[in-house]
């Protein structure tokens, strides 16, 4: 009896209330904010690229960004070339990512090393033009890789980026305890 | 009375409805830019190419800390450190006898990251920060094979044992700064 005068009573009003709408959004909202990011980087998770987990916390700085996926390699963003599976020699019946050999140069892969040496230049060019220490080139170079990427390839890169004037990597990991 | 009393009451509503709208546009904003998980880097250079230098040692010193690491499938290997490691001197090798890992898997060959003992290579490096506290350098020398997690979960290792803490609270530092070099094969 009581319910259905109160529900007379709304109708005769005829608002909705949107108290307590207002009262959730204000929750998502704080908890959004909190969670609010200002990092120079960001990574875009997906199945191929999966990194680490680390103790570290060093916070990254912009730099050249250089992604090695499970299947490609990404230089700021722009594809430049995409890795394959070979069989591994010591382990028969395995695959293990590797680059094509028809990109390298003994362990130079030729079109990273095209890619990188042009990045290394804008930046040398970015230095010179405005004069200031914020942009000077240090060979600086952000390295976003998949954990389960055998050695033999982050080393093919590491000495790619370090022929090109890259010689101090920053490796990207999620922060957190083991 | 009881009229009046009502539509004073009414009055004093606020709208929330403009409220509403601009909370409903910026949660897609922020949505974008949240970031629910924290990154973080590590620090590591290219190997120096170029001639060793010649520093002229004092015969009373330690001989110097060449602290390396090599990581295979078989184990993780601390080398440079056999003054610390081995007081009484290296165990002898037949000739072409490869020296067995200083933490080797269980069995053969280790197949996940659970099979190395992270924990016994913080204590040896621990032991060996003791010996040379103003070491900073190790050389990392991973295998081919070897994946990148397992590369990071050594760095950490050696970069500090989060277990020890000093007397301000942070965790002991051990080698930060590490050097990856070619490989073995």
């Amino acid at each position: 009896m009581a319910l259905k005068r109160s529900a007379r009573r709304g109708d005769a009003e005829g608002g909705l209330s949107i108290t307590s709408m207002m009262d959730m959004m204000t929750i998502i909202l704080v908890f959004l904010l909190k969670s609010y990011s200002t990092d120079d980087i960001s990574v875009a998770a997906s199945d191929d690229l999966i990194l680490p987990v680390s103790t570290t916390r060093v916070t990254p700085q912009l730099a050249v960004n250089l992604v090695v996926t499970k299947s490609l390699v990404v230089v700021d963003g722009v594809e430049v070339l995409r890795l394959t599976e070979e069989a591994d020699e010591d382990n028969p019946g395995e695959l293990l990512t590797a680059v094509p050999g028809d990109e390298k140069k003994g362990q130079l892969i030729t079109r990273l090393y095209d890619r990188l040496l042009e990045k290394a230049e804008d930046a040398k060019q970015l230095a010179e033009m405005t004069q200031s220490d914020e942009h000077e080139f240090k060979g600086r170079i952000l390295l976003q890789c998949d954990k389960s990427l055998p050695f033999s390839v982050i080393r093919e890169v590491m000495y790619t980026a370090g022929q090109a004037q890259f010689s101090e990597f920053r490796f990207v990991v999620y922060s957190g305890a083991d | 009375m009881a009229d009046r009393k009502r539509l004073l009451l009414q009055a004093e509503e606020i709208n929330l409805v403009p409220i509403m709208n601009l909370v409903t546009i910026l949660i897609p904003f922020i949505l974008m830019a949240a970031s629910f998980v924290s990154l973080a880097v590590i620090d590591s250079t290219l190997p120096a190419i170029g001639q060793p230098q010649q520093v002229e040692q004092d015969p009373d010193d330690k001989p110097p800390l060449m602290l390396s690491l090599l990581v295979t499938d078989r184990g993780i290997t601390v080398a440079g450190a056999d003054a610390v490691l081995f007081p009484e001197g290296a165990p002898e090798l037949a000739e072409g006898e490869e020296r067995p890992p200083t933490l080797p898997c269980p069995g053969t060959s280790c197949s996940s990251l659970e099979d190395y003992d992270f924990l016994e290579l913080t204590r040896i490096l621990g032991q060996i920060k003791d010996e040379y506290p103003d070491d900073e350098n190790v050389i990392l020398v991973p295998e081919s094979r070897v994946s990148y997690e397992l590369i990071v979960k050594v760095m950490d290792h050696s970069r500090e044992d989060v277990d020890t803490k000093n007397a301000d609270g942070t965790s002991r530092t051990l080698f930060p700064f590490v050097v990856i070099a070619g490989g073995a094969e």
